[in-house]
């Protein structure tokens, strides 16, 4: 067995209140790939790059290099299973890195707490440490049941790769990061022509959202995708729930399962669809298990 | 003849804020609004314009708790684009924290920031979470420390 990996997860907000089943699928699918998760005491909201940095960009500083602080002390690097936290807490250790005035101003208010942020703990999302930490290899050996046949539309989402000046991890036009990592657990990864456009959560419109949303669902829709497979639980509730509310306002139906990838890499090491929370999704993935019963039967026919 | 002064006032001001300092790089290209989504999918919303205005100093239009910044999806595609470091959707959060200063937020905005401050969390607990997640085998939740949150915030 390869070296074993230790790790901070950050888990956020979404993921363990709302969205427990994806954190079910990480736990789950890290110990086969010798990821020992350390849960460390005391992490609030990374916090939301959305509202609460709209209202106060420092507070929300501060509140990051908080969270940073506590792996800091723990000397361990974070991995985070949402595209909203690894924003956050990215782009914290980017300005606090960039400008001494800030940082010294965000040390004075969590000298008040007996911390200081040093900015020695490294921010990864979970299927960039995949990658680069433990390779495409490791994933690929965790496999049991390969998910052949099983077409993915990757939605990318924003703030894995935007801005690349802070991220680090690919080119923002012309990502292959999940398209890789789909591959590697045996299914295939479609691209379509809204791959990266953005899911509309943070836009205060009340129709730009779900058009966005929509339009997304047509693109994967047209070529043929069986499942959506992303990485941000935002994202998921967009097109989870976006489903429903485009099936009443817009009179359009797509019934297209919305899979976490850990949940996916689950399914491909052999778990139940239960055992990754499967159930707990809106859509069904009744479909998408015949079609890996489907590959199975195939495979024992052949051999 | 006032109007076509540049409200420099304003401008100091935005410097000042994380971020705000950048929209003084802006030369009005518009590589922003072809990548942008908020602009694709709206008739009214362009990235440029509202670089334009505060370039002008001109706040009035987009310090409002109804104004076209809102509509800003936060997807950081002008960021990427701009070929002048001006970070377009950091200057947009520049001027959601002057509506802040000015007491002009959306409400929405001002009671969703309130529960991650009294909370610590962007999501509300209910009673029925802990049990949900006893049920599929995960670690009880436990509150941040609420303390020290207020303390940073105060
Ligand atoms: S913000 Fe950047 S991309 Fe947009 S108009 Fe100004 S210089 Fe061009
Ligand atoms: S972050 Fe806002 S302004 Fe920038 S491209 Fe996205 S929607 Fe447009």
């Amino acid at each position: 067995m390869a070296e074993k990996i230790r790790v901070a997860p950050f888990w956020g907000c979404m993921i363990p209140v709302k969205y427990p089943q994806m954190e079910l699928s990480v736990r789950k699918t890290m110990a086969p790939l010798g990821v020992e998760l350390v849960d460390l005491d005391g992490f609030s909201c990374c916090p939301d790059p959305i509202y609460f940095k709209a209202r106060d960009k420092v507070q929300w500083l501060t509140i990051a290099a908080r969270n940073l602080c506590i792996a800091e002390q723990a000397g361990l690097d974070v991995i985070t299973m949402c595209s909203g936290c690894t924003s956050t807490l990215q782009e914290a250790r980017f300005l606090l890195a960039e400008d001494e005035n800030l940082k010294a101003l965000v040390n004075q208010k969590l000298k008040k707490i007996g911390k200081e942020y040093k900015g020695t703990a490294r921010v990864k999302h979970i299927v960039v440490m995949m990658r680069d930490d433990l390779g495409i290899e490791r994933v690929k050996s965790s496999v049991v049941r390969p998910l052949t046949g099983v077409k993915v539309g990757i939605h990318y989402g924003c703030h894995l790769l935007k801005p690349s000046q802070i991220m680090h991890i690919d080119d923002a036009d012309y990502p292959s990061l999940l398209e890789t990592l789909v591959r590697a657990i045996g299914a295939t990864p479609l691209t379509h022509t809204e791959k990266l456009l953005c899911c509309g959560k943070g836009c205060m419109d009340e129709d730009m959202p779900l058009q966005m949303t929509h339009e997304i669902f047509h693109s994967m829709e047209s070529v043929g995708a069986d499942v959506m497979g992303l990485i941000c639980p935002t994202c998921f509730n967009s097109f989870d729930m976006g489903q429903i509310l485009i099936a009443r306002k817009m009179n359009r139906e797509f019934n297209m399962p919305v899979i976490y990838f850990c949940q996916l890499l689950g399914l491909a090491q052999g778990f139940d669809p239960e055992e990754v929370g499967l159930h707990l999704h809106r859509i069904k993935i009744d479909q998408v298990m015949e079609t890996i019963a489907a590959s199975e039967t195939v495979e024992i026919v052949v051999r | 003849m006032t109007e076509k002064k540049v409200g420099f006032e304003f401008r100091e001001r935005l410097n000042k804020i994380v971020g705000g300092n950048h929209h003084n790089y802006c030369y009005q290209c518009g590589s922003c609004v072809a990548i942008c989504p908020a602009a694709r999918f709206s008739d009214d919303f362009n990235p440029r314009d509202i670089l334009l205005k505060t370039l002008l100093g001109k706040p009035e239009e987009l310090i409002s708790a109804d104004s076209i910044i809102w509509k800003c999806t936060n997807c950081y595609s002008c960021y990427e684009r701009c070929p002048q470091d001006v970070r377009p959707v950091e200057v947009i959060i520049a001027l959601k924290n002057i509506c802040a200063e000015d007491g002009v937020l959306p409400p929405n905005v001002d009671k969703f920031s309130d529960t991650i401050a009294k909370s610590g969390r962007s999501v509300v607990m209910t009673s029925t979470v802990n049990r949900r997640r006893a049920e599929l085998g995960l670690p009880e939740l436990k509150d941040p420390p609420l303390n020290e949150l207020e303390i940073l915030l105060e």
